[in-house]
């Protein structure tokens, strides 16, 4: 490593090289370069560097790759589960996994009227004027960055929480149906949205996050302490936490943005 | 039969097997180069580029005809690759980050000093470059991968690796560390 102390840091070479130094050490790094010559060589010498990694060709898969790949691929395909979704679940399922058919059953009527609040509601913290449904249609995926921010926060919550339990501590469980049950609802809504517009990896995190949720809404009253374990062990398998972080902080990032998009736009007028 | 043929992505979306099998055909070379870049290893690259066909198979009807299909496979598999990168990371974490950053590369399997008729052999060098990305842990190559060929920003690099966009920020340095230290011999100072 080089050790300096007037001149650049590898850390400013290398945020100078992908363009991401800080708009406060900008003109100090970009003085410094302009005439410091040992700076300008070792800048040089970056960029030649990372440029050869560049020239190097991609992998190639082996001879005949693409028919390996679909032998494999076949006859998962229309299997009653997918190889992913049967690894989360377990060969055996989970005795209580069944889609809970009153959730099958929920109208398209309730599911926008439920977004809408859900929109209005969490509308950057201003007087809860819920929009109207048409709005809901129009603009499925700010009412989804909006909302679904709030709910993976609260359902991030509710799973660290029971991972967190002992596993005798059965009455954890029970105490998470209720809770369990109003965010399959809400979940269900955003990955609809999630579909309509298209964030397909979205709506894939959200599809295994309900299922875990069904299952802990629909978890017998005398479950077991080995069950409690399974759907604990599933949880982390599936690395669920880590993934409804990652896609709550997406959405965060998505929010700031369309924030920043809204605060461009011309005002619309009030609609009475 | 071309490559971008929205046609054929309109039949395997309409449940036509020999589509799918077209786009199995078509695309499955240029996600196990990107997979095996993300993971470093072949056996990997399969299981990502596996994984990522049952994921496109499965979201297929949410795929918008107007998209281009080998971006959106292009996410799929980097998903995918990050979601197996991620599932290792224990076992990365188990390992000193420390013991990586030190000796040379002579002290890690890569010892023979090139000559310059090797260092001219562009195949060598790419293996030089093969060997250098070897020496990054999972989690150093991912960051390093989506900051520098998927042109990633490190704020995004972070949020895709669910990390604090400062850990973000060492963990390509200490990519690019390596990497120059590696590749140094080969370019002219």
């Amino acid at each position: 490593m080089r050790i300096m102390t007037n001149h650049l840091s590898d850390e400013d070479l290398i945020l100078h090289y992908y363009g991401e130094t800080a708009r406060a050490d900008a003109p100090r790094v970009a003085d410094h370069l302009a005439s410091c010559g040992e700076c300008q060589a070792a800048s040089t010498q970056l960029r030649r560097v990372l440029t050869l990694v560049d020239t190097a060709p991609a992998a190639e898969a082996r001879p005949g790759f693409e028919r390996d790949v679909w032998a494999r691929l076949e006859p998962q395909l229309h299997a009653p589960t997918s190889r992913l979704v049967r690894h989360s679940l377990g060969e055996g399922g989970w005795r209580t996994f069944f889609w809970a058919p009153q959730w099958a059953l929920a109208g398209g009527v309730a599911a926008l009227v439920l977004v809408a609040f859900l929109a209005g509601r969490l509308s950057n913290g201003a007087a809860p004027a819920a929009p109207s449904v048409q709005q809901a249609q129009i603009e499925p995926g700010r009412v989804l960055h909006a909302a679904v921010g709030d709910h993976l926060d609260r359902t991030q919550m509710m799973l660290a929480e029971l991972v967190n339990a002992d596993t005798d501590q059965l009455d954890q469980l029970a105490g998470e149906q209720a809770r369990a049950s109003d965010l399959i609802a809400v979940n269900r809504l955003i990955r609809q949205s999630a579909e309509q517009s298209g964030d397909a990896a979205i709506a894939d995190v959200l599809e295994d996050l309900e299922r875990v949720l069904l299952e802990i809404a629909n978890a017998p009253a005398d479950v077991t302490s080995n069950e409690l374990s399974d759907l604990k062990a599933r949880i982390t398998t599936q690395d669920l936490l880590f993934r409804v972080r990652v896609i709550a902080s997406e959405m965060r990032q998505r929010n700031r943005t369309d924030r920043e998009a809204g605060d461009r736009m011309p005002q619309r007028p009030p609609t009475s | 039969m071309e490559e971008r043929d929205p046609s054929i992505v309109a039949r395997a979306r309409d449940g036509d097997r020999d589509a799918f099998r077209a786009l199995v055909d078509l695309h499955s070379r240029y996600i196990y180069a990107l997979a095996q870049r993300m993971t470093g290893n072949a056996e990997d690259a399969e299981d990502v580029v596996q994984d990522a066909w049952l994921k496109a198979h499965k979201q297929l009807s949410r795929f918008e005809a107007r998209a281009d299909f080998r971006t959106w496979l292009h996410r799929i598999t980097v998903n995918c690759s990050i979601d197996l990168i991620r599932s290792r990371r224990h076992r990365e974490d188990a390992h000193d980050p420390a013991d990586l950053e030190q000796g040379p590369l002579s002290e890690r399997g890569a010892d023979s000093q090139p000559t310059p008729e090797r260092v001219a052999a562009s195949a060598q060098i790419s293996d030089r470059v093969q060997q250098a990305l070897g020496l990054l842990t999972a989690l150093e190559r991912a960051a390093f991968t989506l900051r520098h060929v998927e042109g990633m920003s490190i704020e995004e690099v972070g949020e895709k690796l669910g990390m604090k966009t400062s850990a973000t920020k060492h963990s390509i340095f200490r990519a690019v560390r390596k990497m120059r230290t590696a590749l140094e011999p080969f370019v002219e100072s």
